[in-house]
């Protein structure tokens, strides 16, 4: 293309912008290429390989294969397929956080952008609600764990009366659902401000058109705001399960990175962390994992978003 | 006017959590300022003579000292002396009485001494300390390991390798003071000493002599030996404190290093995994005490909350199990002023001699300051000021049997907090019984493993097959050679 503007300088007869798009776009791409893309090469390189510290003593890497997948896909003695009960543990945890922290966040949003209630002092309960997430998760844990511990206030209240403590991070149902429950505390608040965000963005003409018809609130919900807000809700959901996925701090820090009991609360990155860390750097099999891991986090995007993609008439054709 | 407050609200909050994520770094790099003046220690050190002079732990030395590490470094060595270590109760002995030492510039013969501590949990110290050995050779001689410090669990990981060095490359050999076990862990395979203990742990039991008047109807501690001197007796004795609702003891893995290191066996040999016996009868004992209702029914581990709560005086326990560190590093809850119990406790051998723990020093190959290293290790094995402090005013059991045997011997020595007992001659009558045997580089993976991963069976939760299939798959975990049952 140079060869002919310089040979013939007198054609310019429309200008081009797209060198203009090319820069702007370039730092983004740049630190695309440099902090995601090449990483995300390697890794799956990396899980072809045996390559680990055991002692001080570095084994490999050695090219394997693919030994690794192999190895993560063979159930132990006792018939337990380990990857599988860490994916339904993540799975289960992250649906039991998301579901209350969606819900209760929709409802929060239409609480607040709602014309006919006019809450005052919206932005005094934005930011309180949104306060949690300004917490680290490491510091919400260690508060919870603190709370339920085997001797914290809430034993105590419960043994004052002379009953037996209930170990709640014993059970894998009271570990579970605290650990479910952090995560819904810490990011409602992120998800109210997005689905305010988007009703906000809906017509407000279509809500008083509505209220003239004589609809009322659910209709309203159900009819207008629902739909309409789709797009913003399937991407709260799918940053949402992006992110429950990669559930790794909370789970850690509450159970000490063993996943207790009976490795109900250990999680798929919470594995990724055993394999990568202390005495062991094994980057084959972290690298193996973590291909997993995209691949699980590519599917269900890929279904969610497909499921709750609005059904076009003219797709038949 | 709402909108400006709301946004320096939300601006402070940001500015706080950045600051709090700092703030809450896991690594503590603590590194000594000197001040401005004694940056150009290695131009200072050649022209002052070492403040030996000025120093009376120094002068009080024995005369056997080699001339050679008493001597001020050499010109050439560094001006940095970095030591590695898990927490901070070596640099507090270390900042009282090594002899040399100026507190005030932090300086040691006029070079900078440099802390770097990182906690032991989740495997940070060893992790950080991996990377910083592996890197020793390139590193610039301010950020050199010269001295760190390594546990009894994994010491051999450290000395089996080349990233130690041999302490004759430092002028220094085992010495007829120190127990001969410590000496055994400091050598790697072929019999290289490695590094040198500051302590020797011989771990009794400790009880609450209170407690043991109500149930055994003497707080003397032969005569609480003589009934607690076998496991059976244990037992029996357990089975009478409980009907007078009293606790054995309080955690479930509180007599663990009593059972695992008396081992017969290695937990790995020739690649495979294998369950030392003596681990299979500490798992039936913790399964009858948590069956029987002898030890708390919460199943704390022994370093939690739970079982520290004990420790005070409302406590119900009446045995725990430690060396002489775990008077000061674990039982503060004991000697809490208000709430505590100071005095009502004692030590005695208990139903089985063991070890637990200990501290050794080793050596970085690739250190720049080998003289301070040598000076160091010297100091606290052989100088019997420095170790005659130790007991006196930290409560220890030095690595030096004739301190030891001094302390043991002088009828004007007592613990207040154990009510005055020699707890010296005590531990002094079980060093003899310690032998260091069976250590492998996956003690402590495996030790902690399997008290975590058996705790499901013990509380009855998991049959013991998951139990130990969740601790296989834990060793594979870290150690993907290591073939599991």
């Amino acid at each position: 293309m140079s060869s002919t503007t310089n040979s013939a300088p007198a054609k310019r007869r429309s200008i081009s912008y797209a060198k203009w798009g090319y820069f702007f776009i370039a730092p983004f791409v740049l630190v695309f290429i440099v902090c995601t893309f090449i990483p995300l090469v390697s890794t799956f390189y990396n899980s072809l390989f045996e390559n680990y510290k055991e002692g001080l003593t570095v084994v490999g890497p050695n090219f394997v294969g693919f030994d690794n997948f192999v190895k993560l896909f063979t159930p132990r003695a006792d018939g337990r397929l380990e990857i599988l009960n860490y994916t339904v543990n993540t799975m289960t945890m992250w649906i039991m956080g998301a579901i209350p922290q969606i819900v209760f966040a929709l409802l929060l949003a239409v609480i607040f952008t709602s014309e006919r209630l006019k809450i005052k002092g919206q932005g005094f309960f934005k930011t309180v609600i949104y306060m949690p997430n300004l917490i680290m998760a490491s510091a919400f844990a260690m508060l919870f764990f603190q709370i339920f511990s085997d001797v914290g206030p809430i034993n105590q209240i419960i043994t004052a009366n002379g009953d037996k403590a209930f170990l709640f991070f014993n059970n894998e149902w009271s570990a579970k659902s605290i650990i479910a429950f952090i995560n819904f505390l810490m990011w409602f608040g992120n998800t109210t401000i997005l689905l305010m965000a988007g009703i906000m963005g809906i017509d407000q003409s279509l809500f008083e058109a509505a209220s003239i018809d004589g609809a009322n609130s659910s209709q309203v919900f159900f009819k207008i705001t629902l739909p309409l807000l789709m797009p913003i809700l399937i991407y709260v959901v799918i940053t949402a399960l992006i992110g429950g996925l990669q559930m790794f701090d909370v789970p850690q820090i509450i159970t000490n990175g063993t996943g207790n009991p009976d490795q109900t609360t250990k999680t798929l990155v919470m594995a990724l962390n055993g394999q990568i860390n202390g005495n062991t750097r094994n980057f084959g099999m972290a690298g193996a994992l973590s291909v997993i891991l995209f691949i699980i986090t590519g599917i269900l995007s890929f279904i969610v978003f497909r499921s709750t993609e609005p059904k076009k008439e003219g797709k038949k054709k | 006017m709402k909108k400006r407050i709301m946004a320096s609200l939300l601006a402070a909050a940001c500015v706080l959590s950045v600051a709090s994520c700092g703030g809450n770094n896991a690594a503590t790099t603590t590194t000594t300022a000197a001040p401005a003046a004694n940056n150009d220690t290695a131009a200072a050190t050649t022209t002052e003579a070492a403040p030996a002079a000025n120093n009376d732990a120094t002068t009080e030395a024995p005369a056997t000292e080699a001339p050679a590490t008493d001597a001020a470094p050499a010109a050439d060595e560094g001006d940095t002396f970095n030591i590695y270590a898990w927490n901070e109760e070596f640099k507090g002995f270390f900042e009282k009485y090594q002899p040399g030492y100026d507190a005030a510039t932090q300086t040691l013969d006029g070079v900078k001494v440099v802390w770097t501590i990182n906690p032991s949990a989740d495997l940070v110290y060893q992790t950080k300390l991996d990377e910083a050995l592996m890197a020793n050779a390139d590193a610039a001689p301010a950020d050199k390991v010269d001295l760190f410090l390594a546990e009894a669990d994994y010491i051999l990981k450290y000395t089996d390798s080349d990233f130690t060095m041999d302490i004759s490359q430092l002028g220094l050999s085992q010495v007829d003071t120190e127990y001969q076990y410590t000496v055994d862990a400091a050598s790697d395979s072929n019999g290289k000493i490695k590094g040198v203990s500051f302590q020797c742990c011989p771990s009794g039991l400790i009880y609450r002599r209170s407690i043991a008047k109500a149930v055994l109807g003497t707080d003397d501690p032969d005569e609480v030996q003589a009934q607690l001197d076998s496991w059976e007796k244990y037992d029996a004795v357990a089975a009478k404190a409980k009907e007078q609702g009293y606790y054995m003891h309080a955690a479930y893995a509180e007599t663990y290093r009593v059972f695992s290191n008396n081992a017969t066996g290695p937990w790995v040999s020739g690649g495979t995994l294998s369950i030392p016996s003596v681990v299979e009868d500490w798992t039936n004992q913790a399964k009858t005490y948590y069956d029987n209702g002898y030890i708390l029914d919460t199943l704390p581990g022994i370093w939690d909350d739970g079982k520290n709560a004990e420790m005070f005086n409302t406590g119900k326990t009446m045995c725990f199990f430690g060396p002489a560190w775990y008077f000061n590093f674990c039982m503060g809850n004991a000697q809490d002023p208000d709430n505590g119990c100071y005095g009502d406790w004692a030590v005695i051998k208990g139903p089985q001699a063991h070890f637990w723990g200990g501290t050794w020093m080793l050596a970085a190959t690739g250190t720049d300051n080998p003289t301070l290293v040598a000076k160091v290790m010297k100091a606290f094995t052989e100088d019997e000021s420095v170790c005659e402090q130790l007991i006196k005013n930290e409560g220890q059991f030095t690595n030096n049997k004739n301190v030891n045997q001094k302390f043991a011997e002088d009828p004007n020595y007592g613990n207040a907090f154990l009510g005055g007992q020699n707890d010296v001659a005590v531990f002094a009558g079980m060093t003899d019984s310690i032998v260091w045997q069976n250590a492998t580089i996956y003690d402590q993976a495996c030790n902690e493993g399997y008290q975590d991963c058996i705790k499901g069976y013990i509380d009855g939760s998991i049959d013991k097959d998951t139990a130990l299939q969740n601790f296989y798959s834990k060793i594979r975990e870290q150690y993907p050679s290591v073939t599991t049952p």
